[in-house]
């Protein structure tokens, strides 16, 4: 079986390679037939990475332990679910998840926009077939998933933090953004290769990015949910270079996203969105090689490994060919139209653009800070939470506030009147929800209070879009109120999708703010019988047990929690024990708040062989939000994604206009 | 039509001008983070330090109660150097003799002080392989 899925990726790599030299070449010669077999050798590759992640899969079903990887990552007592979920556990299956995903997109974009964009795809195809081409050699050459040994009487089990249920989801979601971003990236290197720097490159992509995007963010979330539940230290966001890692591609995506808008409407900022994806296809290569080679000191850093020298030469290769196309085609990038005032839409979206970069820039200086400073001082200098959560608040507290600007604000050029009409009632909403706010001590935390009330401005500008633009259709005919809402939003699902995804990060920074700016803790050492007071909230330490399940021993304390007079229940945390793993783990106690969003977090930090627990109790209001901003923003990104007839013949429209030739 | 200077040069300007004197604020009011060093290599240091180490036994003491006391010694190399360290403050799942841990502090006395809470594990070897260039 071994052999089988060598065998596989050997076809892959040669498949890829094959789509690089004979797709560039069709595409430079202009031969027809060449470009269309290069166009089914990637197709052809997905399919032989398809049979060699069958392999992989059915020998973690069947407990091959004479797959060293197998042996490595499970056991034979490891539930399905967790089994299957070792497929994209260690730094070689994500490679082969890297390159399954990357081939099964790369056939899909060529297919969906060989119609209309043909003369681009001739030069998407060798695009994609040298990304891919660099995976599979990675995994055929340098890092195999296929190397065998002889097979151990178990494995050596998973580590017990990743097994839980959103390690099925994350990781995957995570490599969808990352490879995602590989689309729009090879359809901007083939506008540039093939000199047709039209919009159709960012038209025929923006579903891919926004796919991408999501997946980037929904990931992330999970994963902050999976610290938040599961690592139990009682955060859900650490800046770890690996959090980091996704974080960054997802703000260069999310600055990408917006100022494509710029381009398709007024033929802006046109060598700026190549940068941009440049720089958001050279980060997700970049988190790649964070998370698998483990260069930087982490809690994620899973590895050393031999790929780290490999990725960083691809990467250096990546942008220095982009940056050398991009300058040979500047002159066809000049812009037709330009900036006529710096108070306008366009002026809105460049400033959101120059804030998400510089936040992104910094974070990734303080990710490669350690290893410059190294380099060049011969010692690591760690910049710590302090200098992350300081950039957050600079940039990100304007960039929240012109959430609420951009999307209102006049196209070309804003009167001052135009200003205070369109935002007299958002600030007055801003203003009243701070002053109360104030009054009732949120003063305590300036950042705080500052995000509150700028996200009652942001909150304020959408209610508004959403009752205007419902009353004018209403107006115009719609028989009840939810038609008429239901036809706003179908008549323009990207815009008011956009708004819903803005109100999912309103939510996001609501409820960051308040679990981070506001939160209470507590910590105390307590003998059964005891009790402690954090908050409002009464914990009372009632009995400690010990149960034996599958593969662990959990050991639980049972604390009675109250408020004031009202008893709400009990509830457990504890640690367990693995077995085969011989690890133990903190099982948080969590009781949410369904009113308020608010959460009593317990971890039982430790547990003496008396009985006595060290209890760490924290009280975070408003957390809930951030789990449910990651819900509305699926939504949003879906009303956005949702397929759309009448795009779909402003396409074609734009197609004709531009003109395809036909004699490729 | 005459060229004039473009607002969004201005503005790409002005935004490259303020990012830079945020930095420059906030390196000069915070200073630059902490050096982090091996336990070979902290001696005569005085300030604080992000210490990266090799947890060495017996782990003894109250992490919650006068503090956990154990010895650090460098993850690679043949320095005999052995750090005892005290550190109070949540201790992580994977902590024990054999990890390779992450501390913030300084020394005092011979002992390295750790920042309350300030213990970070690295994840187990036991998801990746054991050794650099282990592939084929």
């Amino acid at each position: 079986m071994p052999e089988l899925g060598r065998a596989a990726l050997v076809v892959t790599l040669g498949l890829s390679t094959y789509a690089l030299v004979a797709g560039a070449a069709a595409a430079y010669l202009g031969r027809r037939r060449l470009a269309l077999s290069a166009q089914n050798a990637l197709v052809a590759a997905f399919f032989s990475t398809l049979v060699a992640s069958g392999v992989l899969l059915s020998a973690l079903l069947r407990h091959d332990f004479s797959f060293t990887y197998v042996a490595r990552t499970t056991s034979a007592a490891l539930p399905t679910g967790y089994t299957i979920s070792a497929f994209w556990g260690g730094q070689k299956r994500t490679l082969l998840l890297w390159l399954l995903v990357l081939t099964g997109f790369g056939a899909l974009a060529v297919r969906l926009n060989r119609g209309w964009a043909r003369d681009l795809i001739v030069w998407v195809v060798p695009v994609f077939g040298a990304v891919a081409v660099f995976f599979s050699f990675l995994v055929v050459a340098v890092a195999s998933p296929f190397a065998v040994q002889p097979a151990p009487a178990d494995g050596a089990g998973m580590t017990p933090s990743l097994q839980n249920p959103y390690m099925l989801a994350h990781p995957p979601l995570l490599y969808l953004g990352y490879v995602g971003l590989t689309v729009p990236f090879a359809f901007a290197i083939a506008a540039l290769l093939s000199g047709r720097t039209d919009e159709r490159w960012l038209i025929a992509t923006r579903r891919w990015t926004l796919v991408a995007w999501t997946a980037l963010g929904i990931g992330q979330l999970l994963g902050a949910h999976w610290a938040y539940v599961e690592v139990g230290w009682g955060g859900y966001y650490a800046w770890d270079p690996v959090e980091n890692a996704a974080l960054m591609p997802w703000l260069a995506a999310t600055a990408f996203l917006h100022s494509v808008m710029i381009q398709e409407k007024r033929g802006m900022l046109r060598v700026w969105n190549v940068l941009l994806v440049m720089l958001a296809f050279s980060l997700s290569l970049f988190g790649t090689f964070l998370t698998r080679s483990g260069v930087v000191n982490s809690i994620h850093s899973f590895t050393q490994s031999s790929i780290g020298p490999w990725f960083l030469a691809f990467i250096a290769l990546t942008v220095a060919v982009s940056l050398a196309l991009l300058f040979r085609r500047l002159p066809q990038l000049r812009s037709p139209t330009r900036l006529e005032s710096p108070v306008s839409r366009e002026a809105a979206f460049l400033y959101n653009n120059l804030l998400l970069l510089a936040l992104c820039l910094t974070i990734l200086w303080g990710v490669v800070y350690p290893l410059l400073s190294e380099a060049v001082r011969g010692e690591a200098v760690v910049l710590g939470r302090s200098y992350f959560d300081f950039f957050l608040r600079v940039f990100g507290l304007p960039l929240l506030l012109l959430m609420g600007i951009g999307p209102l604000i006049a196209w070309r050029k804003a009167s001052l009147r135009s200003l205070v009409t369109t935002f007299r009632w958002p600030t007055a909403v801003a203003l009243a929800t701070g002053v109360v706010l104030l009054l009732l001590g949120a003063g305590s935390s300036v950042p705080g209070l500052v995000t509150y009330t700028f996200a009652a401005f942001v909150a304020a500008t959408i209610v508004m879009e959403f009752a205007r633009g419902t009353r004018a259709r209403k107006a115009l005919g719609a028989a009840t109120w939810p038609g008429a809402f239901h036809s706003l939003i179908s008549r323009n699902r990207r815009r008011y999708g956009g708004y819903v995804v803005h109100a999912a990060i309103v939510l996001l920074a609501i409820g960051i703010a308040g679990s981070s700016a506001f939160d209470t803790v507590a910590e105390a050492k307590l003998r059964p019988g005891e009790s402690m007071d954090v908050g409002k909230y009464t914990l009372a330490y009632r009995s400690l047990d010990e149960r034996q399940v599958e593969n662990a021993t959990e050991i639980r304390a049972t604390l009675g929690v109250s408020r004031g007079d009202r008893d709400l229940g009990t509830l457990e945390a504890g640690k367990n024990a693995y077995t085969i793993e011989q690890q133990v783990s903190n099982e948080v106690g969590i009781r949410s708040d369904r009113l308020t969003g608010e959460d009593l977090f317990v971890i039982a930090e430790q547990i003496d062989p008396d009985g006595a627990v060290y209890f760490r109790v924290f009280v975070k209001p408003l957390v809930n939000l951030i789990w449910i901003a990651g819900l509305v923003f699926v939504l949003g990104s879906a009303i956005a994604l949702w397929p759309d007839a009448r795009e779909q013949r402003r396409l074609v429209a734009r197609a004709r206009e531009v003109g395809v030739p036909a004699t490729r | 039509m005459a060229r004039k200077a473009s607002p969004a040069r201005l503005v790409i300007a002005l935004s490259v001008a303020a990012l830079l004197a945020v930095f420059l604020l906030y390196t000069s009011i915070a200073g630059g983070g902490n050096p982090s060093i091996a336990p070979s290599e902290l001696a005569g240091r005085t300030g604080t330090v992000q210490l990266a180490g090799l947890v060495v036994g017996p782990v003894t003491g109250d992490a919650h109660a006068g503090g956990l006391r154990f010895r650090l010694r460098d993850i690679g190399g043949e320095s005999a150097t052995r750090i005892p360290v005290r550190y109070t403050g949540s201790v992580p799942d994977l902590f024990k003799a054999g990890r390779h841990i992450v501390l913030d502090g300084r020394l005092r006395n011979g002992t390295f002080v750790a920042e309350p809470g300030s213990m970070i594990t690295k994840c187990p070897s036991k998801y990746a392989p054991k050794r650099s260039g282990d592939s084929a």
